[in-house]
């Protein structure tokens, strides 16, 4: 179990009032984690939530060719692993401590039967990862058009 | 009003219980937009979420003033405008009709208001639409990979993504 207060420095949770986050707060762990722990690959089906207290988590992706990119640095307070929030969902990037971590973690079919049992709970903090995710899409596609813009065949054809 | 069966089409609803579709079901109305039709424009507010019974729809966004790129095309099957049940959001892309269309709609500030009014409707239709965005962004990662993949020096250059951000 984490504490309140603990609980009040991750952005995923600081609009919960505080009955809501004593709720959370009895199915949290915290745990220390090494620099370089695999905390998950990518594919593989996750089961927990992850809210970094302290330390640097980098979610990366491999290219057909083997390169490791590194789509994301995950800074305290922020929340990853939310594909654990979908049922059945894997994830798209692999985790990995970039320096000594501190971080809660909660069990996605634990959260899940909480907010089954309530439902205003669930719908705020799936509210909140729609937001999250509609975010996160804009800048994938900011990438994708950046990347396509300086493609060569792209600037060939503006150069027509 | 439309009925559950033909919510059950829309792959967002394919699991979700009677007793919310039948609520969503009351608020629907059935269209059909002619091609050409742009049902969402960019940067502007997003009044009506779409669910697409037949027909395919552009999803649209400017590479420059004079090239145009097509990110997706939706099928019959798939929902958007997301944006329409998320207070303060503008849409992201533009959306225009490829071929006349057939498409459920459902006012986007009446769903928010239902929202407030039964949590169990807001929660089981913000997991679905996560679940979506969640696909879509699997696509659009892969997108970036392929792109990255295919241009040899920038492969080389770049080993952060990050940096292919604004």
């Amino acid at each position: 179990m984490v504490e309140k207060e603990v609980l009040k420095k991750i952005f995923f949770l600081q609009d919960l009032p505080d009955p809501m986050l004593e709720k959370i707060a009895a199915i949290t762990e915290i745990e220390t984690f090494e620099k370089d722990t695999i905390l998950f690959q990518r594919d593989q089906k996750l089961n927990l939530l992850y809210m970094l207290v302290s330390g640097k988590v980098l979610l990366k992706i491999n290219t057909a060719s083997g390169k490791s990119l590194t789509l994301d640095k995950v800074t305290a307070g922020r929340t990853f692993g939310i594909a654990s929030l979908m049922k059945e969902s894997s994830s798209s990037f692999s985790a990995t401590c970039g320096e000594t971590c501190s971080i809660i973690s909660i069990s996605g079919e634990e959260i899940h039967k909480l907010f089954s049992e309530d439902f205003k709970m669930g719908h705020k903090l799936m509210l909140q990862v729609v937001k999250l995710f509609k975010s996160r899409m804009e800048r994938h596609t900011s990438q994708f058009l950046h990347s396509l813009s300086t493609h060569p065949e792209i600037k060939q054809l503006q150069e027509t | 009003m439309v009925k559950i069966e033909d919510l059950r089409r829309i792959s967002m609803f394919k699991n979700s219980p009677d007793h919310l579709l039948e609520i969503i079901s009351k608020e629907a109305k059935l269209s059909i937009f002619n091609t050409d039709t742009q049902l969402i424009t960019i940067h502007e507010k997003v009044d009506t979420f779409y669910m697409l019974i037949m027909g395919q729809v552009a999803v649209i966004r400017e590479l420059t003033p004079e090239i145009d790129v097509i990110l997706d095309y939706v099928q019959s099957g798939a929902s958007f405008g997301i944006s329409s049940i998320v207070i303060g959001a503008t849409a992201t892309y533009t959306a225009i009709c490829q071929e006349p269309c057939e498409v459920i709609t459902l006012s986007g500030d009446r769903m928010i208001e239902l929202f407030e009014e039964n949590h169990e409707l807001a929660y089981y239709m913000m997991l679905d639409v996560s679940r979506q965005y969640k696909r879509y962004m699997d696509i659009r990662a892969n997108m970036i990979l392929k792109t990255l993949g295919e241009k040899r020096e920038i492969k080389e250059k770049i080993h952060n993504i990050e940096s292919l951000s604004y």
